[in-house]
């Protein structure tokens, strides 16, 4: 699903060609990214707006001009009307604000991804980081496990949860983690495998460090910054398989606000009222868009051998 | 060099793209339906494929449109006489009709036929007062019924009364799954040509059509199978399709703005109820029942879910079939009421919280949805979760244990054949052992046997199983064991070249193709 | 040898992977609480009828034993009949294979054709405002929603410029006046071989938007993983020995830069192949295509498990291969492996 972390090089299966190297983090620290993503006018762009789509979310009743609209009570008498300084971006087919709806979609689709994300780091990096640091029997069960999830197409997967639980956007969430986790097992994996081999590891070892203190001290600090990369491109791409399934019903349900629900919505009255359906689908795009390009900053800073 | 033969090609191909336009030597019509097809034996058919067995297939007679001169028209049938106590019907067949194959029709292709629906069809219930049938002789056929029901009505049903070629029940006599291969043999004027799943159907006119073919007739007909609305609607604009059966209903308006299409608004059986589930509290109780009704936003429901296309419905039974009656009771929106009744009924609102279900693939329901979520929730105070899950499901829950099943549960519902009395309201609110269709759980005796009294003798004494229905209705409307909101209407846009497009709501699934001819 | 071995290690494990699939599709395809008879009959069967069916099917068996027998049908290639059709299905996949195929050959062609030389082109201007340009819109490409993008294009170029058919995949009454001949299933090369330039032209008019809509997430995927690998590959020591020998620049970049270049571009090939089939599922719902995607919808929202059960298995045996491929690929054609 996740093609995005190819743009990492690193598939897990073979270990990286090219060893990794921690002192490289150290030169780049957080001032230095600040630094960069402030002179970036793209980067910049997607930082503030992430921000404002985290703020929509967090804040949505206070910013929305109309939050009961946006939290879905109809108004029927105003039906589809175009954009005006009443309703900024327009009224959709219940004669709800969009631009309320647009801001209550962000709701769904930040704590979705986020969530998502989350759950599928604290999964797989353990997973990884045990199957790299020990390899033998125990990274070929681990392996072997994360390959049947990866090898069951996601999309048949939510679509089996969702028949199974019945379509909301909590139970697209539990397929959409299931597919993701695995990514970051063989991620964490091929780093922890070229770090064990490490100077400081050894040094570790032959003191006698237990193996759980070597992991969660030498490995996984040194895991954070690829993960980082990664999950700031795979948020966006979370958002776009939440959407879609919204789209195809199997996400969030009306009368929740959602992105991708609005476009379904939409869709018949593409001709009548094409704000209606423009808006839902540029803020998806858009908000993608940012996480994509701060997550191609974000690289460019941490791994600059790799594509400066 | 390799470049210049590259080019060359390029150049070609764009050459062939320009200039090449499709030639047509035959007449077409191409019509967009959402119509699949779960099986092409007539006799099992009991889906949407009933759009090609229409028209591929004949009944003996057909039930005409309200306002038509006579409720029956002959079909395979000539004419047909009962007995006084109902009992036994005569039926003569038409002379000289042949099957696709070649076979003629006869009396015992008739017995064959409906002899086999009635033994495996999913319909087979319509055949409940069939006792047997008797071959006269080739032409003549005879019905004996266990009571007097509207024998023609269930005659012209569009499910599980299809005439079939003896020669193709032999063959599927041998092999059950003969017709699935895409094989039909019928009477009617139109053969099945060719049957891609899921993407297209091709009809052929039958050249022996006993009803004979004139000019402006379609040679053939080109039906894709577009289960989008929105996408038939613009293959319709696009000129890709003459007839798009499926439209989103927000369109309506802008047909009928259109010159180039005729818009026919048409009346249909198809009704939405809401069970609501009499087993548990507070929806045991009669007035707060009645609250919900009277809370129910029935004119904002008709704008919105279908564009206006609908009145609010008068019980379960629609207006356009027996035993439809003006003098069943209605609820209407009044949030006065509806909060007195609510005080009447000592529920505390508080502490309320109503789960209602509704089958995620249809799109009326989900507008239907939060109208009455915020209608509730506004008018009475009390708490509504809505839940849209699959037809399939939302219907298991319901049967499989009724104390644990949601509390409201929205369903559209049509007749199989054209008695909405021994269908609607026996299905619906006629109490059984097991669930079914009645899914409000309510059990009231004097209901039972009202509904089971008229359909006995609604055959013989319509006039007489009229009133006891329509005293049976009105007590169901006023303990409201469910909620009636709307007959809805449907509508066609049919461009100014085509004449002869007519919808029979009787046949709601079926397009009469042979009708439709190009304009003069 | 041992890459004979790897390579039997592998599709040793990818057996045991799709068992294990089996296990799960069965399992929560028979859990959800479904009406098979009803599919089967039509909505308004009787109970009795419904118990004749669910009896017929051996629905009331207990799972392990209904597993066993799918299992067993399975090993003789019978994937049991689709509820919905009554078809095998089997016969209901392999018959939608080629429309779906036809789409995601076009999406990867256009894809790498327009990708790659993008990729070239913003390597060698590396840092300029022109490989700003093409970064952009290679990110853009993989931002875009696509249902979004298919209805916007069906919207612009089908029904306001009116230059594409909005949905399917062929005029159907091409039929009647120049049918076309079924040879490989895919119909712009049956009627590119048979000749038949007005079926040609209709086909091919039909497939261009849903293929740049599909094309939309692999062009900008394969434009930024060539960019990529270019830069790092221009860099090398013998591209610079190349360039003092005075090797021209268009055949330093297009031949020996590229050679070297396209391994981890395959990679992304094949797994963006990968990704679209669930691309093309969305595709094939907007433009009415008839392929496996629309088989897929429609066999979820029917419950109609022995399609899904079928879906998923083939859905997953490809995924698999893919990955076999590319993994096998990458181990014998990288010469940094092979010089080890």
């Amino acid at each position: 699903m996740s093609l995005s972390r190819l743009f990492l090089g690193k598939r897990g299966e073979e270990p990286p060609d090219n060893d990794f190297d921690p002192s490289l983090v150290q030169r780049s620290g957080w001032a230095h990214t600040l630094y960069v993503i402030r002179r970036d006018v793209l980067a910049m762009f997607s930082v503030l707006w992430i921000a404002a789509m985290l703020i929509s979310a967090i804040a949505a009743p206070l910013l929305a001009p109309y939050p009961e609209q946006g939290a879905g009570r109809n108004n029927v008498d105003d039906r589809l009307l175009p954009p005006s300084t009443q309703y900024l971006l327009g009224t959709d087919e219940l004669g709800r604000d969009v631009l309320s709806r647009l801001i209550y979609g962000a709701r769904p689709a930040m704590s979705s991804s986020l969530v998502v994300v989350a759950v599928a780091v604290l999964i797989g990096t353990p997973l990884g980081a045990i199957a790299g640091y020990f390899g033998g029997w125990v990274d070929e069960i681990i392996m072997r496990f994360t390959d049947l999830f990866l090898a069951f197409p996601s999309l048949l997967l939510a679509m089996a949860i969702v028949a199974l639980l019945g379509p909301s956007l909590m139970n697209a969430v539990i397929a959409l983690v299931a597919s993701w986790w695995p990514w970051y097992t063989r991620l964490v994996r091929s780093t922890t495998r070229s770090l064990r081999e490490q100077y400081f590891v050894e040094a570790a070892r032959s003191i006698g460090v237990s193996d759980a203190m070597i992991i969660w001290r030498h490995i996984l600090p040194n895991t954070i910054t690829p993960i980082l990369v990664q999950s700031t491109i795979d948020i966006g791409t979370v958002i776009l398989a939440t959407t879609s399934l919204a789209f195809i019903g199997l996400g969030t349900q009306a009368p929740n606000a959602d992105w991708g629900l609005m476009i379904e919505g939409a869709r018949q009255f593409l001709r009548q009222a094409w704000w209606y359906s423009i808006f839902p689908g540029a803020a998806i795009f858009l908000t993608v868009l940012a996480f994509n390009l701060l997550g191609d900053t974000l690289r460019d800073i941490f791994d600059p051998r790799q594509y400066r | 060099m390799k470049s210049k033969v590259m080019l060359i090609i390029v150049l070609a191909l764009l050459l062939a793209l320009v200039g090449t336009s499709a030639a047509q030597s035959t007449t077409v019509l191409r019509v967009a339906s959402t119509a699949g097809v779960t099986t092409w034996d007539p006799a099992l058919s009991f889906s949407t494929e009933a759009l090609y067995m229409a028209n591929i297939y004949e009944t003996l007679v057909r039930v005409n449109a309200p306002g038509a001169d006579s409720e029956i028209s002959p079909v395979l049938a000539t004419d047909w006489s009962s007995s006084e106590d109902g009992l036994t019907w005569t039926f003569n067949l038409r002379e000289g009709v042949l099957f696709h194959d070649g076979a003629p029709l006869t009396a015992d292709a008739v017995k064959r036929s409906i002899d086999r629906a009635k033994a495996i069809s999913g319909a087979s219930f319509i055949w409940l007062p069939l006792e047997s049938i008797d071959v006269v002789d080739d032409l003549t056929v005879q019905f004996n019924l266990s009571y007097p029901a509207p024998l023609p009505l269930i005659l012209g049903s569009t499910y599980a009364a299809w005439i079939v070629s003896p020669t193709a029940l032999d063959a599927v006599d041998a092999d059950e799954t003969y017709f699935e291969a895409g094989v039909a043999a019928g009477t009617g004027p139109y053969m099945l040509a060719d049957y891609t799943p899921d993407a297209e159907v091709v009809l052929a006119q039958h050249p022996d059509y006993w009803g004979g073919w004139s000019d402006g007739q379609f040679e053939n007909i080109l039906i894709s199978i577009v289960a989008d609305a929105v996408t038939q609607e613009q293959l319709l604009r696009g000129g890709e399709v003459d007839l798009a059966l499926r439209m989103p209903p927000s369109s309506y308006q802008s047909f009928v703005d259109d010159e180039a299409y005729n818009v026919a608004t048409e009346t249909t059986l198809f009704n939405y109820v809401g069970f609501l589930n009499v087993l548990r509290a507070p929806l045991d109780n009669q007035a707060f029942r009645q609250a919900l009704s009277y809370s129910v936003p029935y004119e904002d429901m008709i704008a919105v879910a279908v564009e206006g296309l609908g009145t609010q419905a008068r019980g379960p039974v629609p207006d356009g079939v027996f035993p439809f009656s003006e003098d069943v009771p209605q609820y209407s929106f009044d949030p006065d009421v509806a909060q007195r009744l609510l005080e009447e009924s000592g529920v505390d609102p508080s502490t309320v919280t109503l789960r209602m279900t509704y089958a995620a693939e249809n799109t009326i329901e989900e507008s239907m949805a939060p109208l009455l979520k915020d209608a509730w929730e506004e008018t009475l105070g009390i708490t509504v979760e809505v839940e849209a899950i699959l037809f399939g499901q939302q219907w298991q829950e319901a049967k499989a244990d009724p104390a644990a099943a949601q509390d409201i549960f929205l369903l559209l519902y049509w007749p199989t054949y054209s008695d909405a009395g021994s269908d609607n309201l026996l299905s619906m609110f006629r109490s059984s052992e097991a669930p079914f269709f009645n899914l409000s759980y309510w059990a009231n005796e004097t209901f039972d046997t009202l509904v089971d009294d008229a359909i006995v003798i609604s055959g013989t004494d319509p006039d007489a199983a009229q009133a006891m229905y329509t005293e049976a209705m009105t007590l169901l409307v006023e303990d409201a064991p469910g909620l009636f909101f709307m007959d809805v209407g449907t509508w066609y846009a049919v461009p100014t070249y085509l004449d002869g497009f007519a919808y029979n709501l009787n046949y709601p699934f079926s397009i009469d193709f042979y009708a439709i001819t190009l304009a003069q | 040898m041992r890459k004979l071995e790897y390579t039997l290690r592998r599709l040793l494990l990818s057996l045991g992977v799709l068992i294990g699939m089996t296990i799960v599709t069965f399992v929560l395809t028979r859990v959800v609480p479904s009406n098979p008879a009803a599919l089967y009959l039509g909505q308004r069967a009787r109970p009795e009828q419904i118990e004749a069916i669910t009896q017929e099917l051996g629905l009331d068996d207990p799972l392990p034993v209904q597993y066993i027998r799918y299992m067993n049908d399975l090993l003789h290639g019978d994937l049991g009949d689709s509820l919905a059709t009554k078809r095998p299905v089997t016969k209901e996949i392999l018959s939608r294979i080629p429309a779906t195929a036809e789409l995601l050959v076009t999406a990867i062609v256009i894809a790498i054709s327009v990708g790659i030389p993008l990729g070239v082109f913003s390597a060698q201007l590396h840092g300029k405002p022109a490989d700003v340009g093409v970064r952009t819109v290679s990110i853009i490409g993989v931002s875009i929603p696509q249902f979004w993008l298919g209805l916007i294009l069906q919207l612009v170029f089908g029904l306001w410029v009116g230059l594409f058919p909005i949905a399917g995949r062929v005029d159907s009454t091409l039929r009647f006046s120049s049918p076309i001949e079924d040879i490989t299933g895919l119909f712009v090369l049956d009627t590119f071989i048979t000749g038949n330039w007005i079926a040609f032209k209709d086909v091919s008019l039909h497939l261009i938007l849903p293929a740049i809509t599909l094309a939309a997430y692999p062009i900008g995927l394969i434009a930024r993983m060539t960019r990529a690998t270019m830069i790092e590959v221009l860099g090398q020591n013998y591209i610079r020995t190349a360039e003092a020998y005075g090797i021209a620049r268009r055949m330093i970049v297009y031949v020996y830069a590229l050679k070297n270049a396209i391994i981890p571009t395959l990679t992304v090939i094949g797994l963006t192949f990968a990704y679209s089939l669930t691309g093309a599922f969305y595709v094939e719902i907007i433009f009415n295509w008839p392929g496996l995607g629309l088989f897929t919808a429609r066999s979820f929202l029917n419950l109609d498990f022995p399609a899904i059960m079928g879906i998923t298995l083939f859905g997953a045996t490809g995924y698999i291969i893919i990955n076999l491929l590319i993994d096998l690929l990458q181990a014998y054609l990288d010469p940094r492996v092979s010089l080890d």
